[in-house]
């Protein structure tokens, strides 16, 4: 009896062991040559998938949707299965864990991260500059939105579906209220924070939910004392948050918290109540990007704030390296193409698609990764609504890249942690910098060995 | 032993309706755990291949994480918390529940509610009524009754948030626990209660000397799951704060989904949740040695 049993015991095991081997080892398979962006063959309508991290209902989604629509009146049996997941974390998940059952959908969305790198370099996405230019519509984008999709050493695998950039929108009759003029450098906000604060108005609406929102004020400073290069070597363990630039940064996040810039429990605060507390005039500054050009700059907003809301762009510092004009202007989630399914089908669908996407994109009032189209301006728009679309047009080259797509994700994961509690006052920028160096010195190097 | 107990039926025939929980329980249950011990010795990000580290990743976890003990410390604190509401207040509902002569459907039926709703909706409901700015109900009621100056944000506040996220949990489940443990009480005998009151016992002792000791082995039950269940506890604290603000109130099955699906560190995440496993076998066994000892004390 227990003999068989104990033999019974071996032979699951063994079995168990067998099982997981097989199902780890499907990983690195590769489909086409990533290089070949026009495969011979026929064109056999079908069903594809686009798995991407988009508002359900936003311009992107619907303006593929019709587009679709359109493609499959002339190509019976064709059809576009968009499959969203708005909540990015959720999103980045779904996506990596099919993509470790090899399981990824024809189009699928994702930013410039180490994981999306690690794709690239086994195979499993076309190279998307090769694809744009064989399609004739590589240079119709705007270099911006492309230089956003990059990989580091400058290489494309994903298109870009958008444009947007970031403000600092703030409201003038709070600013006035306090006495305050709009900061000119980085290093005004701790005294615009305090005047605001003692007006007894909350200085700046933050959702610390979501993380990144934060996460932005920790790429600012670095961005202008030492430029874009910065994250590029701190994630390698190559700089490091003790050196100047990187303290004078974490410096600056500490007096922000000091001086109360955000508001009271901001970690727990969700993104439509930090929005509310600025549409709402309770709160003086808010940063976010054009795509809530909609809520922002028509009629949609307060009528009570509507008259006093405007915008600056990030401000520089004393000793600035970066322009004015450049900033926040990321292109949104890139969409890769997946070499296994590339055919004749996906690639013609895209040629359609790309080329047909900045006309409908732009009808709906927002701005294309294109230029070669006007973004409509909403009938029920405020004069700021084009005062920002014009912007567009006058963003320098170099790009504030978003930490948390840059960063190897565990490091990331620290940094978002760390970062409230500095600015909560919980740790001292001391304490700050020596957890996250030691942090990325840890998973930074092999991530992007 | 079966031929005593089953005298009628074959041993096959019992074969033959255990087999099939028992191949579901493995698959469910065994299998998973093995291939997490498997992949522990592994470092793997999901779509490269796999590398054998031997015991690396112990040693990371053990020596080298600062926030896995961190979370370790944060989940015996949740494990404490539910424990106490759910158990203390599940004894404590059903004993009152138990002298109650009217109206007891309609009082059970309101505990065990929140049990009932979905998580989601609970970390919602608990998201507003801690909430600072707009005013939520809790720090609403503070300055009601004029305790305004303890109004904070109770999920963004370190020293607050890990018993702000353990109360929903333990909370939710009272109502359970009430329903298994009042079933238990109604199961004492009565005479033996009266005649322990006629010799002059008082409330404590009837309930120290007779009502405990019959419903110890629902107790223990009761105990086990619910302790399991806590050391499991996963989803209100990751939708209510993610863990944050710092590690304040990451538990460690936050920590390993955090590890596994936004770090695709596999081979680590897989370290952690044998170690879940472990702790949960040991949590059990502890359980079960103490409150025998106790009974047969």
């Amino acid at each position: 009896m227990t003999h068989t049993r104990i033999r019974a015991a071996v032979v699951a095991a063994a079995a168990a062991v067998a099982l997981v081997l097989s199902g780890c080892a499907g990983g690195g398979s590769a489909g086409t040559d990533p290089g070949d962006v026009d495969p011979a063959g026929e064109i056999t309508p079908r069903e594809i998938s686009w798995l991407l991290s988009r508002p359900a209902d936003g311009g992107v989604i619907t303006a593929m949707q019709q587009i679709a629509d359109e493609y499959a009146a002339d190509h019976p049996g064709f059809s576009l299965n968009l499959i969203t997941t708005p909540d990015r974390p959720s999103y980045i998940q779904k996506y990596e864990t099919l993509a470790a059952a090899n399981k990824l959908p024809e189009l699928f969305d994702t930013d410039a991260t180490p994981f999306a790198r690690k794709l690239a370099d086994q195979g499993r996405m076309i190279d998307a500059e090769k694809l744009l230019k064989s399609l004739d519509l590589y240079d119709d984008y705007r270099p911006a939105a492309l230089n956003y999709q990059r990989f580091d050493d400058g290489s494309l695998y994903m298109i870009p579906f958008e444009f947007q950039l970031e403000f600092f929108w703030y409201n003038t009759a709070l600013f006035e209220q306090a006495g305050v003029q709009v900061p000119e450098s980085l290093d005004d906000f701790p005294a615009m924070c305090t005047a605001l604060r003692a007006a007894g108005v909350t200085p700046i609406a933050l959702d610390g939910q979501d993380q990144w929102p934060l996460e932005r004020y920790m790429a600012y400073h670095p961005f202008r004392t030492a430029g874009p290069e910065y994250v590029q070597e701190l994630k390698k363990g190559d700089a490091k948050f003790a050196d100047p630039d990187g303290q004078a940064a974490v410096d600056w996040l500490h007096s922000l918290g000091e001086a109360g810039c955000f508001a009271q429990g901001f970690s727990s605060t969700g993104y439509a109540d930090a929005q509310a507390l600025f549409t709402s005039g309770k709160a003086a500054v808010y940063n976010i990007g054009t795509w809530e050009l909609g809520n922002l700059a028509t009629e949609n907003l307060d009528p009570a704030v509507r008259d006093d809301i405007d915008y600056f762009t990030l401000p520089l510092t004393p000793d600035a390296v970066t322009a004015a004009n450049e900033y926040v202007t990321p292109s949104g989630i890139g969409m890769a193409v997946n070499a296994k399914t590339f055919d004749p089908l996906v690639r013609d669908f895209l040629a359609f698609a790309l080329k047909r996407y900045p006309e409908v994109y732009a009808a709906t009032g927002a701005l294309s990764p294109t230029s070669n189209v006007e973004t409509t301006i909403p009938d029920n728009a405020t004069p700021l609504y084009e005062r920002a679309v014009e912007q567009a047009n006058d963003v320098g080259e170099q790009i504030a890249m978003p930490w948390d797509t840059q960063l190897d994700p565990t490091s990331n994961t620290r940094l978002q942690q760390e970062l409230t509690l500095l600015v909560q006052g919980e740790s001292t920028p001391d304490e700050f910098i020596d957890t996250m160096d030691s942090t990325i010195a840890q998973n930074g190097p092999a991530a992007f060995e | 032993m079966s031929s005593t107990m089953l005298p009628n039926r074959s041993k096959t025939s019992v074969l033959v309706f255990l087999l099939p929980p028992l191949l579901l329980y493995g698959i469910a249950v065994l299998f998973p755990i093995v291939q997490s011990l498997f992949l522990s010795f592994f470092s793997w990000d999901g779509i490269t291949d796999l590398r054998f580290v031997g015991f690396d990743n112990y040693a990371r976890m053990f020596v080298g994480d600062d926030v896995f003990w961190t979370a370790f410390s944060n989940s015996l604190g949740y494990l404490v918390i539910c424990l106490v509401l759910q158990l203390g207040g599940a004894l404590v509902v059903a004993s009152l529940l138990i002298s109650l002569r009217r109206g007891r459907e309609l009082v059970k039926t309101l505990y065990l509610l929140p049990a009932v709703i979905s998580t989601v909706a609970i970390a919602f409901l608990f998201q507003r009524i801690y909430s600072l700015e707009p005013t939520g109900l809790l720090n609403q009621l503070l300055q009601w009754v004029g305790l305004g100056e303890l109004q904070q944000a109770w999920l963004s506040n370190v020293d607050t948030v890990l018993a702000a996220v353990s109360i929903p949990e333990g909370w939710r489940f009272t109502g359970l626990y009430m329903l298994i443990i009042y079933a238990a009480l109604l199961a004492v005998p009565q005479e033996l209660e009266e005649a322990a009151r006629l010799d002059g016992a008082n409330w404590w002792q009837v309930f120290t000397k007779i009502r405990f000791p019959y419903i110890r082995p629902v107790w223990i039950t009761t105990t086990i799951i619910a302790a399991t269940y806590a050391l499991r506890g996963f989803d209100i604290p990751y939708l209510l704060t993610n863990g944050g603000p710092g590690q304040a109130s990451e538990l460690l099955t936050t920590y390993m989904y955090k590890t596994a699906f936004t770090h695709t560190d596999y081979g680590y995440a897989s370290t952690i949740s044998v170690f879940i496993v472990v702790e949960c076998l040991i949590a059990v066994g502890l359980i079960i040695l103490l409150l025998r000892r106790k009974a047969d004390a």
